[in-house]
């Protein structure tokens, strides 16, 4: 009798591997073709415990994926997704970050929110949720994925912590009510040249929507955003390839600037 | 008639009545220097018919375009009245051959600037900033050319709307925008896309008009160049733009 299940304890084993190895792996919709997001979501889930008890890191926030419009519409979803940060992959503005530990690195430009109180209540709203954060920060997040050549659709990204890797945060704390969320103009060089431009409104129309995605999502699955969490809000304009060496800046109107800093040599401060 | 006063009454008579032409250089033998000619005679015929000459437009301004281009420089065309679109109003589309809109951030002069400047003189130079659109309509069928092709039919401009003006001592270099088609957002973007700053586009304006012997004019408008990838317009169609603390402008297509 053909069997329906999948292997949600193999495949998050896999994915585990393919970042401890380095040796990335197949797709998991062709491993898996009955793959669910729910599947999905639970191998996700399985990675997330196996790092807070067997590798004792800590949860200290989410990411939000797939929030822009041309990225869904590539992988053929009409919603984002989201990930867990761990406190390991936080760097600070201009730390350098090795290239180890890191896999196919991309780098986006986001907001980084950080709340004040929990999101606990249900159905979280905009209200909830504008009360609800304390400050945000520019960030730069460093995306990376485990299946080889970013061959990724909705199952696999999301399985793969929705292609998480490392982020680096600015320093100076902002109001909400100090920024333009919507229309905050955003730019990111290398080496003096833009390579990313864009704007609040390619994350879902505003930032702010992204949140409100998450805080829904964690409450209903029973895992509500807490004071002190970080959330890193979906990319403001297009990623770009990273390459060991690389110096990344980026400015965004009203919250200042970030630095992300690449080694050439395996020097800096490694991913577990 | 010679050769360069053949094809500017050629891109003239397209430009005016809205009707596309097949490429008039396939091969590249035209220089840069021919394009040009050919767009100041081709803009000069359309000045002799009544039309004031109002200001310059920047393009091939992004870096990715000059790359994809294949291009050292940007490239420039001129202004004239008869291309103004009022703020909020509508233009018919039968003024276009197949008509792209982009948008931009555009300089209104209060002094003259001419040759190499820095970019201190061209900030001393602005009176003030605004929001603006630009259509841009190629003559050529299938918006298909050569960089002399683009340039001889001034660098496909053919609309402009410019929204409110404000005072340009505040940071404009990373002003965030989106365009939009009916209200639903078709592009976000900021003005960091134009040169990584917009004032180097005016700076480029000041030596490319001064270099063709057209210094740039009190009271002229020049358009920095677009901000995001262009967008098609089509009849009854509403596009406008939103710039992060300028405001908007926007404009009807109408049938």
């Amino acid at each position: 009798m053909a069997t329906f299940s999948i292997d949600i304890a193999g495949a998050a084993h896999s994915l585990r591997e393919a970042t401890r190895t380095g040796n990335l792996i197949a797709p998991l919709r062709e491993t898996f073709p009955l793959i669910t997001a729910a599947d999905a979501y639970a191998i996700q889930r399985t990675n997330t415990e196996h790092r807070v008890r067997e590798e004792g890191r800590r949860i200290v926030g989410c990411k939000i994926g797939l929030t822009a419009k041309a990225v869904q519409a590539q992988l053929g979803v009409d919603q984002p997704d989201f990930g867990m940060l761990f406190d390991d992959m936080g760097f600070g503005d201009g730390e350098p970050v090795s290239m180890e530990g890191l896999q196919q690195p991309k780098i986006e430009a986001e907001v980084a929110f950080v709340l004040g109180r929990d999101l606990d209540m249900e159905k979280p709203g905009h209200a909830d949720v504008i009360q609800a954060i304390d400050h945000l920060l520019p960030a730069l997040e460093i995306v990376g994925s485990r299946i080889a050549d970013w061959n990724i659709r909705f199952v696999d990204t999301v399985a793969d912590n929705a292609s998480s890797g490392a982020y680096v945060l600015g320093s100076t704390p902002k109001k909400l009510s100090h920024v333009d969320l919507r229309l905050c103009g955003m730019v990111m060089t290398r080496r003096g040249e833009p390579v990313s431009v864009g704007a609040g409104a390619a994350c879902l129309g505003n930032p702010l929507n992204a949140v409100v995605w998450l805080a829904r999502t964690m409450a209903a699955v029973g895992q509500p955003l807490r004071a002190g969490h970080l959330v890193l809000s979906g990319a403001l304009g297009p990623m770009v390839a990273v390459n060991a060496g690389d110096i990344f800046e980026t400015r965004i109107n009203g919250l200042g600037s970030v630095k992300a800093v690449f080694e050439t040599e395996p020097t800096g401060r490694q991913l577990t | 008639m010679n050769r360069v006063e053949e094809l500017a009454e050629q891109l003239d008579a397209a430009a005016r009545d809205a009707r596309e032409v097949t490429q008039i250089d396939p091969e590249g033998h035209l220089s840069l220097q021919d394009a040009y000619a050919i767009q100041r005679a081709s803009i000069e015929r359309r000045v002799s018919r009544g039309a004031g000459r109002i200001g310059v437009k920047m393009g091939f301004t992004s870096r990715a375009k000059m790359v994809q281009m294949g291009l050292s420089d940007v490239i420039w065309g001129r202004l004239t009245s008869d291309m103004l679109i009022e703020e909020g109003m509508a233009t018919s589309f039968v003024r276009f051959v197949h008509p792209r809109v982009e948008p931009e951030i555009a300089f209104l002069l209060k002094k003259p600037l001419s040759g190499h400047v820095t970019a201190a003189e061209a900030l001393a130079a602005v009176e003030a900033v605004a929001p603006a659109l630009e259509v841009i309509d190629s003559r050529y069928r299938d918006f298909k050319f050569t960089l002399p092709e683009v340039i001889a039919d001034n660098a496909s401009s053919s609309g402009i709307v410019v929204g409110p003006w404000t005072d340009p001592r505040e940071d404009f270099s990373n002003l965030g925008l989106t365009m939009s088609i009916d209200g639903r957002v078709a592009h976000v973007g900021s003005t960091a896309a134009i040169l990584g700053h917009p004032l180097r586009s005016l700076v480029a304006a000041a030596r490319l008009s001064d270099a063709a012997g057209e210094p740039l004019q009190a009271g002229w408008v020049v358009m920095a160049g677009g901000a995001t990838p262009a967008e098609w317009v089509k009849p009854g169609q509403y596009v406008s733009i939103e710039m992060e603390r300028l405001g908007g402008a926007g404009f009807h297509m109408e049938n």
